[in-house]
């Protein structure tokens, strides 16, 4: 029976291939666009390598020093000082990893120009983060205690600096602005995309030009605190405010400028959209932007595939009235009618997949982003082929049904 | 026969409906969309006011040392002056061309106050960037001993400022300690590239013993190439032992900073373009069904003597009357935007967008009717009425 339903319903596309296209078009491009837009926004906040523990992580990237009646402002990353005091010490946290923000620096390699990434951490940078190490190994606690002068460099940077030669790098020295570090360990490089994790060299945080003796609240350096499991971010939410609170008032007022101090322990998520919002008015109104526009952009298919289906409903009239003449029930016509649409939604939906993972791909190899990762979102995908599915079955399943009820001479007669 | 057309088409309000949705919806995406690339586009046409392609960006910090920093940068600056390949360096604050920092501060003149982007440089920029003087001259070093701070502004920010007067020497003050006194005016500076809006620029010379401004903005000789860039950075570090020192080419930062803002709106205008293909398509569709429906009608007002190009016309006046409708319906919405000043655009902005988006609209609707009627306006009355 199944395999009689999806015969007409092949040939029912086959007969108006125009109107076949259109409808798949509409689906394709629905599905498309969204599968690429939510795969973007996994590789942004999803857990990727190098920072796969982002589920139970928080982020505190930024301090900000403010006055109660909001006029005067300042913010920016924390002081390694600041970040030792307050952040290493939170007692609910497995681990709290301590690195600079984003810096840059050139090396040379035979009069060509290298543009590095380089970035200062401590040795729980390491456990925190999951960087797969290709050869050698991380500094320790002898590297930080004696201020070496070594480096972990990314295998991107291997084959600038050193060249294609396969030979291990280990032990080899990488000159940085007129210093010699000795190369201790290499790793497989992340996406610039990662920005607290992304490098293209790693120093420990003693080394030169770190800036972490630097006194005061703010400075250049960022901590992720690694919970033991996810359950626990609020806890260490709590306990982090609780230690921010205890902070007294001359540390961060800069001579009575600031009265107000804002230090927040948050998930990736929420501490990207707080770098765009500063009150929940204006994340209500981002909130309402994206919204919009998504809407818009699922909406105009939606109203298409309605409006064609619609239109197309009479065509199917005399169909009906001839069948129902032979003797049809309604439940047949209707299961016709949902088999046809399912078919046709999930041709699109394979377009869809199609080419979603040839623009993935290309967006992979195509270099915009270093290291990209993008990966299609099953759950994604099954969701929106449930949404084209209840547009399609709302626009092309219920006029039919409602024809279906007319009386066979009527439906003939159209 | 307008009343006419209207009567036609309210008689069918069920069906239009849709259609009418459809067109708005195409409408409001086609606005946002125009918004964004004429705003973009405005901006672009805009020349951006200064010569970049031989010029280096030389950025020095200081880390942990703390002593001397004013002479140090001095030293520096002469060492970069005196080599074979550079043809002129300036200082200048960390709001270099097309870096991602911005220094925002206002002035007042005459109870008029205008915020503006400062940048702190010394005499020399002018040469390093090539920035023609439109009025007066660039500040020199002996500017510094007069009583008021010298400055360089661009057109824009004159035009604010001193409305219709010239601004050439007059007196502004920043707040109650300082003040300043406009030496020269240059035409535009678009210190974040061609997509930046022509905003108000304040040039301000360095002090003479500044020491936070450490950016060193070098003009180098054509073919100049990485080795020389190494022996900078080497003789840098040396000179300036526990300092970073960095270079980046102002023409690769150039290169970053507008793919910040090309790279979404071409995004944009890929979704949106294959919307409004899918929406043609569509109408294209329904109008196609709409019209093979009306054979008899059309068969009827042949017969009766209309002429192939009457019927075309009513099918085409049909679906303008309905694209009218939703546009409407769409302008309600679309000129709450230059009314109510949102995103605090230019009203011109907003209205160019209107008008293209109307335009737009009217092609499409235009294209995806005249093949169908045409098409059913060529047949033969006999054949027409006929089938009924």
């Amino acid at each position: 029976m199944l395999t009689n339903y999806i015969k007409i319903a092949w040939k029912v596309l086959l007969r108006h291939p125009f109107y076949t296209f259109i409808t798949l078009f509409g689906i394709t491009l629905t599905l498309t666009v969204l599968m690429v837009v939510t795969s973007f926004l996994d590789h942004l906040f999803g857990a990727h390598y190098p920072e796969a523990k982002r589920a139970r992580s928080l982020y505190i990237a930024s301090v900000i020093q403010t006055d109660s009646a909001n006029t005067t402002m300042s913010s920016g990353p924390a002081s390694f000082d600041f970040l030792t005091k307050y952040v290493k010490t939170l007692k609910s946290a497995e681990r709290v990893a301590i690195m600079s923000n984003f810096s840059f620096s050139n090396a040379y390699s035979n009069g060509k120009r290298i543009k590095l990434n380089t970035k200062y951490t401590d040795i729980d940078f390491w456990s925190v983060t999951d960087f797969e190490f290709l050869e050698g190994k991380p500094y320790d606690e002898t590297n930080i205690r004696n201020a070496d002068h070594v480096a972990v460099i990314t295998d991107a940077l291997r084959e600038q600096y050193f060249g294609q030669e396969t030979k291990s790098v280990v032990g080899k020295t990488i000159d940085i602005e007129n210093i010699n570090f000795r190369v201790i360990g290499v790793v497989k490089g992340s996406p610039p995309t990662r920005v607290y994790t992304y490098s293209d060299v790693y120093f420990p945080y003693t080394a030169p030009k770190s800036n972490y003796e630097g006194k005061g609240i703010r400075g250049r350096f960022v901590a992720i605190v690694l919970a033991r499991k996810s359950a626990d971010l609020p806890a260490i939410q709590a306990e982090f405010d609780g230690h921010v609170a205890r902070i007294p008032r001359s540390e961060y007022s800069d001579n009575n400028h600031f009265n107000v101090l804002v230090v927040k322990a948050d998930t990736y998520f929420d501490h990207f959209l707080s770098m765009f919002t500063r009150s929940d008015k204006d994340r209500i109104a981002l909130y309402g932007i994206v919204g919009l526009v998504l809407l818009m952009i699922m909406g105009l298919p939606a109203v298409n595939l309605v409006n064609v289906n619609v239109s197309r409903i009479l065509e199917r009239a005399s169909e009906i009235g001839v069948r129902k003449a032979f003797g049809a029930p309604s439940k047949a016509l209707l299961w016709q009618f949902i088999i046809e649409n399912i078919f046709i939604t999930f041709i699109g939906g394979a377009f869809a997949l199609l080419l979603t993972f040839a623009i993935i791909h290309f967006i992979n190899s195509s270099g915009w982003i270093a290291y990209a990762d993008l990966t299609i979102n099953l759950p994604v995908f099954l969701t929106s082929i449930l949404v084209c599915l209840v547009f399609g079955l709302l626009s092309g399943v219920l006029p039919a049904v409602r024809m279906s009820r007319l009386k066979i001479a009527e439906a003939l007669k159209v | 026969m307008l009343r006419h057309l209207f009567k036609l088409i309210w008689n069918k309000k069920g069906t239009h409906s849709l259609l009418i949705i459809e067109v708005w919806a195409a409408f409001m995406v086609l606005f946002g969309v125009l918004t964004l690339i004429v705003f973009n586009l405005r901006n672009y046409l805009q020349p951006i006011g200064f010569q970049y392609e031989q010029v280096w960006n030389l950025e020095l910090s200081s880390n942990q040392d703390t002593t001397e920093l004013a002479q140090k940068l001095q030293r520096a600056i002469q060492r970069v002056r005196s080599y074979p390949q550079v043809t002129a360096a300036s200082r200048m604050s960390s709001n270099t061309p097309f870096s991602a920092n911005q220094i925002g501060n206002s002035v007042t003149y005459n109870k008029v106050n205008v915020g503006a982007d400062f940048y702190y440089t010394d005499s020399d920029l002018t040469k390093v960037l090539d920035i023609p003087l439109k009025k007066g001259r660039w500040y020199v070093e002996s500017d510094r001993t007069g009583k008021y701070v010298p400055i360089v502004i661009n057109q824009v920010m004159e035009d604010k400022l001193f409305q219709n007067e010239s601004g050439l020497n007059k007196v502004v003050k920043r707040d109650e300690k300082t003040s300043y006194k406009v030496v020269g005016i240059v035409d535009k500076f678009k210190g974040k590239g061609l997509f930046m809006s022509d905003n108000p620029a304040l040039f301000q010379i360095l002090d003479k013993d500044d020491r936070w401004n450490s950016n060193i903005l070098i003009k180098t000789k054509p073919g100049t190439d990485a080795n020389f860039e190494a022996r900078l950075v080497k003789d840098m570090a040396t000179m300036l032992p526990g300092w970073g020192v960095e270079v980046g080419y102002l023409k690769d930062s150039r290169k970053n900073r507008e793919n910040l803002t090309l790279v979404p709106v071409l995004i944009f205008l890929i979704v949106s373009g294959f919307l409004l293909t899918n929406v043609a398509l569509g109408l294209f569709g329904v109008l196609n069904l709409n019209i093979a429906k009306r054979k008899g009608e059309i068969g009827l007002r042949r017969a009766m003597g209309a002429t192939e190009s009457g019927v075309t016309s009513q099918f085409l006046g049909e679906i303008w009357v309905l694209a009218t409708f939703s546009l409407i319906i769409g302008l309600i919405f679309a000129v709450q935007f230059p009314l109510m000043n949102v995103f605090d655009l230019d009203k011109e902005i907003y209205i160019i967008a209107i008008l293209a988006a109307v335009a737009v609209i009217y092609i499409i609707v235009t294209l995806c009717a005249w093949f169908p009627s045409k098409q059913a306006a060529s047949i033969h009355p006999a054949v027409a009425l006929h089938e009924e």
